[in-house]
Formats: structure tokens, sequence, C-alpha cells
């Protein structure tokens, strides 16, 4: 205890001066003002963390905060003059003032003054919203007001708690988009693909006052409605067809890629989704899908660099899966947790290693598969019957073949019957290693290296010509198997030891640094209900943990997941920090909203399409992202919602979106990924020549993105500000950088999306104009204004002048890409409407979903 | 030298121009918030006085260093064979290496099951050379010439015993991948001197024999959990450069310019009708991004180049891809205010291969990197330019193999003790600071640990190592974690 100093309170109100009486009136939210503050600039010595507290004082507990110790109250609901904490802010001596001196985060004299007022205010202390469950509050009565504009702006609850605030705010929300920008965006949304022109005429043409409704339900039937939202869940499960690091190996995790689409397809509900994955091999009767399910966490990467540590490996692949579930399911950054209590959330070293003991019970080795394959034991194997048989027969052969040459080598190496080859005097007098080591090992046993090494021997050296050839079909049915083999599917996925292995919490989060301190399966203390502490005898496993995630106990699963969505349509969720709910998270914009969403989201099944229904049929949605200017400088984020969302999409769907403008869109579902245009060089200059790629032929080259093969090291040249794909992410930023421009100008996808476009341009209407207005309409779904006609009419008269002269660059341009062209076009005209083309899909309006 | 490309004007007359119709006198303001933004700094920043880059508060205090040229030598060079001379070893070679220097330390894989552990001695000639008289091996005569310009750090130590979390942690301050890179702190918080080009450029390489598998992970330039943006552009080392920089085939860039001007017409119009700032934005993207299409192809051409300036570089400078081409490149880039330029080189990895490679590696990197010194010496560069030399750990100074197989002698990872060399904006010339044990097997004094050596590194530019720091996931996220501290001593 520090020596009792004269009481310092009145600097704080000699600094405030009379600034504070005027804002007093307005009631303090803690969760909302006080307890960012007190995270923020307290925590960190005054935190959850025990081994960094200072004066064993907790200020992110109610205890803490009003505790009297030695007749010193921290704080005094309704009595600044009695509260250390005030005290200690304002004090001007240096061993006494909070933070001290030397801290990076000092308080703000705003920050002092709400400290202040709160406790005047009776200090009220509430528990971190996200951490209570979600209740659906009444949905606000919002008095329409007249004058505003004919369509309605409140359409269904989402509205009336936008519309309520924006009141609140003395805002008002803007009017509906029009109807070809409405298909428009709604279509990316929902399918991460325009609509086609006849699409939008046939919307436009409809006059059903639920014209808007019945198109959403055509996009929420759509297979493509999976493939646009798998996208987001890739990102989240690290997904990519290599394990990364050294050698890179394949993996074949696209039949869980497919899994996602068609759950997302057939609107699986999200409880359902995440026990399957979390859990699925351990239900009940799992099925060969609720298997494969289960491969989400095996979509980590893996370090199996020559010289690894296998334990080291092992340890990080459940770090991951550990983080990765937290981030996802519980909005809570885990990882701090690894070596120490967390420092601002309520998480404590103990309750980390009790969700690692969850995690580590599979049978993983953190031991590379070997040779070239990247398919890492427990995997299931998808072969169909007929390559399952052919695998069978292949084996089968070998297996005939081995008495064989057992006989011969009986008579050929004379020895006891039973004796391995090498104990004949015969073999003893073999050379070297080799093909000594080749006597060493059954037949059986043999592998194709060890055979080709020693077949020169037995040919060239001391030739044995009728060994040799019984040698050479022992080569051909290996590699007859291999190569059967290669064409069955192996997908990771989960198992659970018989035996589980003791988790024991490790020193600084380091693989060989175990404590002696024992963790058993447990969901974190924070959301416990009382009961006995976790043990041997109520441990959870990774079904029940599942289970749990999506169980009204876990407060946090339906909010994060609605969060997600709204962030997806919007470009930000309510809460911005998509992968972190706690105490340093983002408070929400709209807390009701948030909660209402989510505790509906639950009554009705978790049912993922419902949501995005609900969401994209408000008025919220469907209004104009046009904004004035002093919208725009009052709210430059739209966090209040008062007009439409318009951002730069992702540059997935940008490559999409100019595959189907161009009619060249592959819509094939599923299968192995695909490996469309990328420069030459770039899969060589990252593995030293190792790794080949070999572009696809055909129509493979213009599958969606979703199915690019994606390589860790080194990912797909074409997309860009997308997530690596190597830990979970949530949220990708959108930048712009001059890079991206190169892509969609230079790129030759682009380019062959530009020709192609001009070839269905040409060939779809007549005449100049007629043409300009249907391309302009295949990239933005409206027909250009006079104005912007006027440009690239002017633009296409100088592109046909320049290609008429250089007849060469007409050929080259006209001829990009590997589709084919149709024969008799001019190259002229198509090289001048392919440049067109090219401007047209370069538009912001085409870059953004608007 | 060039002077470095003042912030304003940003938009260039001819640009200005071509589009002065459409932007009307607006043309200047709209150009410079939208530059800004893409220059790296965020977007409200633009607003804010001009010639602010990066983050508000930036640098901290006056910077000694303006940019950095870090030559990384991917899977660890032997100090014992290259710079920390130690006669111990050989008067031990071949005999076990004593169990109280060993300590039960962890090594790879790839030694950690050997109980043998002879000392090997070095295998070439040392002796010491300038005024500092530094110590180097007659393996770097280039380097050697240089001595008294560089600052040698013989008690580096590290913690990852494997490449990949080794390089990671001396590029990111982590072992596991996921954090931003120090190119990506560095153009986050000081923001970019180049209009026309990227603040963070990387460039790789790799020995000729090809003997190791090294890979170079795009995390090593990643950005994290910062903006995209803010990650190093890997300059190519065959063909374009930069990916797409080339327009296609059949389009002149006259004709590239025409529908560009067009481009921006048709979204300035849309800007205006929309009220909405990003478009700006999006017009001075692609305005940089012809620009870079005309800059580039400048950067790459060699033919101004005395043939005195190419000799000092060797005899690979003319060969796009080699270490050498990357390290005049590297004094180019600098030339033109990118302000991190990460020349990664790969092949030290003797693990079997000591007696002969090692010396074919040490010709490929020693005339460039003493090259590099001199070029940028003799144009007033080093005064403001941070030059790094080194690789994530050191190799051991025992054998990996049998001490009778000498073709096959090889020295596995090392992250006990090593040494790295700086030179030039700021730091110490001619000084060897701090000193392994006499077995160059840990350190003997003032012990360099990787975040010691980025909180020195951004100390050098001006940046308190403790305070550029972005919030993640609840957190302050810095490059040195918790960690490290400014090693004073090798400040000039």
């Amino acid at each position: 205890m520090l020596l009792r100093r004269p009481r310092a309170l009145r600097w704080l109100h000699a600094l405030l001066g009379a600034a504070s009486p005027a804002v007093a009136a307005e009631p303090i939210d803690f969760n909302r003002q006080i307890r960012p503050i007190l995270a923020d600039a307290c925590f960190h010595c005054h935190g959850p963390d025990a081994a960094s507290r200072e004066a064993k004082l907790r200020l992110d507990e109610r205890e803490g905060l009003y505790r009297v110790r030695e007749g010193v109250a921290v704080v005094v609901p309704g009595k600044p003059e009695e509260s250390e904490l005030l005290h200690r802010i304002v004090s001007p001596h240096e061993d006494e003032v909070m933070p001290p001196p030397r801290a990076a985060r000092q308080l703000k004299l705003e920050e002092k003054d709400l400290l202040r007022r709160w406790v005047a205010a009776g200090a009220p202390w509430d528990r971190h919203w996200s951490f209570t469950p979600p209740v659906a509050s009444a949905v606000p009565e919002v008095p329409e007001r007249r004058g505003w504009r004919s369509t309605p702006q409140v359409r269904n609850p989402v509205d009336a708690f936008v519309v309520a605030r924006l009141q609140r705010e003395g805002l008002t929300p803007s009017p509906e988009a029009p109807r070809a920008a409405l298909l428009r965006r709604v279509s990316l949304d929902l399918t991460g693909l325009p609509p086609a022109p006849e699409e939008v005429d046939a919307f436009l043409a409809d006059s059903r006052p639920d014209a808007y409704e019945l198109q959403v339900d055509r996009l929420l039937a759509s297979p493509r409605y999976g493939e646009r939202w798998a996208w987001d869940w890739l990102d989240a499960a690290r997904y990519a067809d290599t394990n990364g690091f050294q050698g890179d190996p394949e993996r074949t995790m696209w039949p869980w890629r497919d899994w996602v689409v068609n759950a997302l397809n057939t609107n699986q509900p999200f409880d359902c989704f995440s026990i399957e994955q979390l859990a699925g091999d351990l239900l009940p009767g799992a099925t060969r899908e609720q298997k494969i399910a289960s491969g989400f966490h095996r979509n980590n990467m893996f370090n199996g660099e020559g010289g690894r540590i296998p334990e080291e490996t092992r340890v990080e692949n459940v770090f991951d899966r550990v983080e990765t579930t937290g981030a996802i399911w519980m909005g809570l950054t885990l990882s701090c947790a690894r070596c120490h209590d967390h420092k601002y959330d309520p998480v404590t070293q103990g309750d980390y290693y009790a969700l690692y003991d969850i995690f580590n019970q599979m049978s993983e080795q953190g031991r590379a598969a070997g040779g070239r394959s990247g398919a890492i034991a427990p995997v299931i194997d998808l072969s169909t019957p007929a390559e399952a048989e052919a695998v069978r027969k292949a084996q089968a052969a070998i297996d005939a073949l081995v008495p064989e040459i057992e006989r011969f080598e009986l008579a050929k190496f004379p020895r006891p019957e039973g004796k391995p080859v090498i104990d004949s005097p015969a073999a003893q007098r073999l050379p070297g290693n080799l093909p000594a080591t080749h006597a060493r090992t059954e037949v059986r046993q043999r592998g194709l290296d060890g055979l080709l090494e020693a077949l020169p021997f037995f040919r060239d050296t001391e030739p044995d010509p009728a060994y040799v050839k019984l040698l050479q079909r022992h080569i051909a049915a290996i590699r007859a198997r291999d190569r059967a083999n290669d064409n069955i599917t192996r997908v990771m996925i989960m198992d659970q030891r018989g035996e589980l292995r003791d988790t024991f919490i490790l020193n600084r989060g380091s693989y060989e640094a175990k404590t002696e301190t024992r963790a058993f399966g447990a969901v974190p203390a924070l959301f416990r209900a009382a009961g006995p502490e976790p043990g041997p005898a109520n441990r959870l496993n990774r079904l029940d943990f599942a289970r749990w995630l999506v169980s009204p106990g876990n407060p946090l699963a339906a909010r994060t997941s609605v969060n997600r969505a709204w962030q997806a349509f919007f470009g930000h969720g309510f809460v911005k920090t998509a992968e972190d709910f706690g105490v340093q998270g983002d408070p929400p914009s709209h807390p009701e909203l948030l909660d209402w969403l989510a505790a509906d989201f639950v009554a009705h099944g978790w049912d993922v399409k419902r949501l995005h229904r609900q969401i994209v049929t408000s008025a919220t949605y469907r209004q104009s992202s046009r904004g004035s200017a002093a919208l725009r400088e009052r709210d430059p984020e739209n966090r209040l919602l008062a007009r439409g969302p318009r951002h730069r999409m992702p540059s997935w769907m940008i490559r999409d979106q100019a595959l189907a403008a161009a009619g060249l869109v592959n819509l094939a579902l599923g299968g192995p990924s695909v490996r469309p245009y990328q420069p030459a060089g770039i899969w060589e200059e990252a593995t030293f020549g190792k790794k080949t790629y070999v572009e696809d032929q055909g129509d493979a080259l213009h599958r969606r993105s979703l199915y690019v093969f994606w390589r860790r090291i080194v990912g797909p040249t074409t997309f860009f500000d997308a997530g690596a794909r190597q830990v979970c992410t949530l949220k990708v930023p959108i930048t712009n950088t001059p890079l991206h421009a190169l892509v969609t100008l230079n790129d030759p996808a682009f380019v062959e999306a530009a020709r192609v476009m001009a070839q269905r341009v040409l060939a779809g209407a007549a005449g100049d104009s007629a043409r300009l207005r249907f391309a302009f309409r295949l990239v933005t779904a409206r027909s250009p204004s006079a104005a912007e006609e006027g440009v690239l009419s002017a633009r296409l008269s100088r592109l046909r002048a320049n290609f008429a002269r250089d007849g060469e660059a007409a050929r080259l341009l006209s001829a990009a890409g590997a589709s084919p062209r149709p024969a008799g076009l001019a190259a002229s005209e198509h090289a001048a409407w392919t440049a067109l083309c090219s401007l047209l899909l370069n538009l912001d309006e085409t870059l953004c979903k608007e | 030298m060039k002077p470095l490309a003042p912030l304003e004007p940003l938009l260039d007359a001819r640009a200005l121009h071509t589009r002065r119709q459409f932007f009307g006198r607006s043309a200047l303001g709209i150009g410079t918030a939208a530059f800004a933004s893409l220059l790296g700094r965020d977007a409200r920043a633009g607003a804010a006085p001009r010639g602010q880059p990066g983050i508000a508060g930036l640098p901290h205090f006056a910077p000694r260093a303006k940019r950095v040229i870090y030559l990384f030598q991917n899977g660890a060079p032997s100090h014992v064979d290259l710079f920390d001379y130690k006669p111990m070893l050989r008067q031990w070679h071949g005999k076990q290496i004593p169990d109280e220097v060993v300590g039960g330390r962890r090594f790879s894989t790839m030694t950690g099951g050997q109980t043998a552990r002879p000392v090997l001695g070095e295998i070439t000639k040392f002796a010491q050379h300038g005024r500092s008289g530094a110590w180097v091996s007659d393996f770097l005569p280039r380097t050697a010439a240089i001595a008294d310009d560089l600052c040698f750090v013989k008690s580096m130590h590290t913690e990852a015993v494997n490449h990949a979390p080794a390089i990671t942690y001396f590029l990111t301050g982590a072992e596991m991948a996921g954090r931003p890179s120090m190119g990506a702190w560095l153009s986050y918080g000081l923001g970019s001197e180049s209009e026309d080009l990227p603040a963070f450029v990387v460039m790789t390489s790799r020995d000729k024999e090809a003997s190791c598998g090294q890979i170079f992970y795009d995390f090593y330039w990643g950005s994290g959990f910062l903006p995209s943006k803010y990650q190093g552009v890997a300059f190519r080392g065959r063909g374009d450069p930069v990916l797409y920089l080339s327009n296609p085939a059949g389009m002149s860039r006259e004709m590239r310019r025409g529908l560009l001007d067009d481009l921006a017409a048709l979204n300035e119009a849309k800007r205006r009708d929309f009220g909405d700032p990003e478009i700006a934005t999006r017009i001075a993207q692609y305005e940089m991004a012809y620009k870079m299409q005309t800059s580039v192809p400048e950067l790459t051409d060699f033919s101004r180049e005395s043939p005195a300036t190419l000799a000092l570089y060797g005899p690979d400078v003319a060969k796009q891809g080699s270490f050498a081409y990357n390290c005049l490149m590297a004094r180019r880039l600098a030339e033109r205010g990118v302000r991190f330029i990460q020349v990664m080189h790969a092949g030290w990895d003797q693990h079997r291969n000591l007696n002969s490679q090692l010396k074919i590696q040490c010709q490929d990197v020693d005339a460039p990197s003493a090259g590099l010194i001199q070029d940028l010496k003799q144009r007033g560069l080093l005064d403001d330019t941070l030059v790094i030399w080194g690789g994530e750990f050191g190799r051991t100074p025992f054998l990996q193999g049998k001490i009778e197989e000498t073709k096959q002698w090889g020295r596995d990872h090392h992250p006990y003790v090593f040494t790295i060399w700086m030179a030039g904006a700021g730091v110490k010339p001619g000084l060897t600071y701090g000193a392994s044990d006499d077995f160059g097997f840990n350190p003997a004094e003032r012990k360099v640990h990787v975040h010691d050596f980025q909180a020195t590194v951004l100390h050098l530019l001006g940046i308190n190592h403790e305070r550029l720091t972005y919030k993640f996931q609840g957190r302050n996220y810095r490059l040195t974690d918790v960690h490290g501290h400014v090693v004073r001593d090798l400040l000039a």
C-alpha cells in the first residue's frame, strides 16, 4: 500500500473546468464507454492475466472494481471523492499516478472525465456484452414520417432497428436503388455472378409487388449460391490444395470443398454444419459425408520441412485448430493464452489448454506423409468401386508374383527355408550397400527405388537374365499398382485415438516445455455454469465441445455468424473486428439488431438462407448507395446504414464476372481443382523448379474462381487482396494498389474475356449504338447515359482507325486467349471492340458492387 | 544521384493536361488525396497537411536511415568458416565437442540423433583486414577489402532451428507465418517516397548448383494482418519484373493512354454523380499503374550504367534473376525512393557439401555484396541507406557426417550464435560487436537477439519499436512482439 497522499481529485475538476456539466445529463453505458477505457489503459496490469497482475487488483471484474481493502475503496458508487481509482488517474505524483508515466497508453482528459461521471452516476457495472446470451429485444416502433418518399422504409424488423437509430441520429434512409442496380447487387451478393441482360429485362418488366423477392428466391435456389458463399468459408477454414512449406506437396481436400458447397446449397442448418465439420467423425454411425466434413480441421498448413521435429509440427497444428475454432465460433482471440492468461479477456492459460486437450486427441503424428503425397493420415479413401477394384487387382498381381520370386530366390540364394535371403552365403558376398540392401529386404517389402537400384547389378555385373526378368515384372507390377493408387482420392479427416493423450500446460507455449499441470477438455470457465472443476470425470471430447459451441451455453456462435453474413453484404459487420468480440474488439454499431438477428437465427433453426433472405429483402439493403457529401462526411464508413453498400468486389468475383460477361464461364460444379492462365515460371521460381505449372486446356480455363488450384506457398496470381489461405481469415481488407489495376488490364484471363465479350457484343446486337449499350449492360446491368455513350463511341472510332492502320496489332489482340475465335470476323473490328470491352471491364462501376 | 521524387506534384503535367477537361480545377486536390491513400497512407491522412507520409507521428525522431537493403542469405552461412575465426576449432578438430559447451541444446533432426559431434576446424584461411582488423576468411575477398565500412555483429542468436520458422522470425518477429514482415511495417508506418514504384520490393535468387531446397515463401514479405497494400512486391527473375506489367499483344502504349483517359473520364463522372471518394482513389490507382508501366522498364534498363559500375558487381550482373543483378537493382530502387528492398539469396545450407559448395556460394555473393556497398558509398547513398547482410542462423562448429568422409563434410543448423554484418546509415563502420565463445558455439559477450536487431533497425529509421503498433484481435501487435532492446553501441 502506498503512503496516503493529499487527495488529488480537485485536480480533475480544475482540469476539466466547466466542460463537464453540459454533457453530464447523457446516461453512461458501461460496456460501450467505460470498459473500453479500462481495458485499454488498465487491464494490462490489472486484468485477467494473474502473472502480470499488480497489487492483486483486477479491474475487469465487478469484485475488483468495488474492492475495499485497508480502508481504501477502488470505486465507491456515487462518490467520486472517495474512489481511489479517480484519485490515481489524476495524481500529480509520479509514483502514484495511473497509468504509470512509463506506460505507452495514457488517459485522455475526456476519458478521465468520463470515468468521473460514471462513478458519480453510481458506477454501474455490466458483464462484457458478448459474454451474455443474445436476447431478441422488442422490435422498435418506428413512426412512418410523411413526405420522405413512396417506398417503404421499414419492410422487416431489420429496418425497424436501423431506422430507429437513424432517427436518433437525425438522419434519413436513402431511397431504393434503381432496379437494375439492385438486381446486380443482389445477384453478385448471393451468387457471385452478375445478372444476364435477359434477367434484368425480366425483372424490369415484372410489375408484381413481390418481383424482387421472387428474384431473391431464384438466386437462393441457384447452385451458384453455394459456390459464392463457400469462398468466405474456405478463407476461414484456410483451405488450399497443398500443405505449404518445403516441398509444398499436393493434397486432395477438394471433396471437403465440395461438401461445403453442397451443404450451403442444401441449406444445412448452421449448427449441423458446424458439428459435422468439427466432429463429424465422432457422430454415432458417422457417414462418409460426415467424415469428409471433419476435414475442416485438416485444412491447416503442415510443416514437413527436412530436419523438422515432428512433435513441434503436431503441437502447432493443435494450436491452429484451437485458435481457428475460437475465432470462428467464439469470436475470441485465444493465441495469447498459449503462453499466459489473456491480457484482456477472461481466458486463462488453463482454459486454453482445456481446449487444447479437446483437439489433442487425433492420431496425427506431425510427420510428413513421405513421398510426393501431401495427404497425411488419418485419411478417408474416396475411391469409386472401379478405382478400388483396380488397386485391388494391381495389388493382387504383386501378391501373386511374390511367391514366384521367393521360390526363385530360394534356389538362387540357397539357405534353410524361412531364413532371409541375406543369410545365404551367396547373398553375403554381394557388394556394398546395394544390392545387399535388396537381399536384406523381404520380397513383400521391396519398393520401387530399391528394385531400380538393384536391377543393374544383376543385369550388368553378375548377369542373371531369368532373375532380371522376374525383377522387371516386379517393378512393372508395383508401378501399375502406384498408378492405380494415384487415381484414388484421399481426403484428410479427423479421428480420435483409442488411448487419449495426457495434456499438460506448455510453458510459454513451447512443445518441449511441458509443465506438470494437467488439463482436461472443458469449455472456458467464462462460459461454464457453476459446477465441478474440469477433470478426468467430466472431460469433454471434440463432439461434446462442438455441440456446446452451437448450444445456448455459447453466446457467441450465432452473433459471430450473423455478423459475418452482414459483413459480406455491407462490407463491414456490426462488429468490425469479425474475429474479436472480446473486450478489446470493436463495439457493435447496432447491438440490439445484432442480438435480435442472432436470437432470431437460432429460433429459426440456424437457417442460413432465411438469414440471407431477411437481410437482402430489407429496405436497408435495398437502399441506393449514392450518398450526399454531407452524409459521407458524417458517416464515411456507412456504419449507420443510411445508404446502401458500395465496395470493390473481391478479386475472385471480378474474375467470375468478367467470364460471365463474356459468356465464357464454365459452370461445372465441383471436382478437382483447375489450373487457369498463369504467367510461366511462377511455381518454378517459388519451388526451385520442383513444381511445374501446366495450364489446363479447353473450358477448364474458364471454371469459376472457387475451383482454381491454390498452391499455398504461391497463391494464384490472378487474385489480389485475397486471404492468404495460411491461417484462418475472417475479414479480408479491401485495398487499392496499381498492381491490382495491372491484373484487370493485362492478365490474359481478362484480355481473353474482353476479346470473347467483343464477339458476344458483335453477334448480339446490330449497329454501334445498340452494341455499345449491350456491352455496357453486360458489366453494369444498366444502359449508358448519353454522355457515357458519347465517350465510348468516340473511342470506338479512334480504335477502329488505329487497328485499320495496324493490321498486325489487330490480329494479335483479336486472338488473345485459347478459346476459339469465330471465322469470318474482321480482325480490326474485333480488336477495336476487344479494347473497348477491356475498358468496360475496368470501369469503377464494373469493379464495384454498387 | 537522381533526387528522390517529392510527394508533390503527384500528377505530372502531361497527365493533368490530358484530363483537365474532366477534372477542372479540382484535379490536383483529388489526385493528392487519392494518391496519398495509394502510397500506403491512411485515407484520412490524405486530407492532412501534405508531405507527411505514413501514419501520423512517424518517424518518432530524426532517422539516420531513410531506407533499407536487406541482403538476406537463406539457408544460414557458416559463421565459423566466414567471419568468426576460432583457433580452438583447429586444435580440437576431430575431437568430440565438450558436453559443457553443448549443454543439452537441441538441434534439427539432421543431427539431433547424432551422438558423435566432432569439432570441425574452419575449412579455409582467415586473416584480419583493414584498419579495423576485422576477421574475414579468404572465401570472401571483396567483402574483406571493405571491412572498414562494415559493422560485424558476432553475437547474434535466435530460437528457431529450422529454416522457414527462423527466416520468418527474422523478417516478421514470430516463428509462425502470419505476422507482418519488417518491410510491411515500414511501408505502413513511414509510407512511400516513390509515386510510381512500390514502397517494398523483394527479389530472390539461388545458388547456381541448386544445391538446396529452401523455398521463398510469400509470407517472408507478407503484410500479415496489415492491409495487403503493404506487402512486398516480388519482382520476378524473368520476364516482366512486375506481374502483368506489359500491355497485351496488339495494344500500344498510346492506345492504352487513350483508353485510360476515357476510363478516368467515365469514372470521374461517376464520382461526381455518386460522391464516393473511393472512385477518386480508383482513378489514381490506374494512373499509377500506367506510370509503373514506364518506370519499371526504365528501372531495369542497365544500359546507362558505366562499365566501371557494372564491374563492381561481378560477372553475373547482366543475368536477370542472379544475385548480382538483384544487387544492382537494389541500388537503382534505393535511388528511386523505395523504402525497403529485400534481396534474398538461397543456397547456404551446407549439410553435406561444405567442402565443395561453400566456396562457390561465396563467389556468387561476395562481389555483388561488396560492390553494392562501394557503389552506394561513391554515390553518397550509403549515408542514409542501411544495408544488412546475414542469414537466419549459423552453422554448428561440430561436424555433420563422418570426419573421414571429407567430401561429405557438413554443418547443421546453429541458432545459438552467428554473425551478420550491417553497413551505412547510422551504423558504426569498422566495428566488430559482441563475441562468441572459444568454440563459436554460444555468445560470450553482448548478446544480440533477433528482436534486439529488429529494434535497432527500426531505431535507425527513426522509429521507437515499442510505439509502431497495429491493433489486431484486440491486441496491439508490433514487430518485436513484447521484446527487443536497441543496441545503442552499434550506432554511430
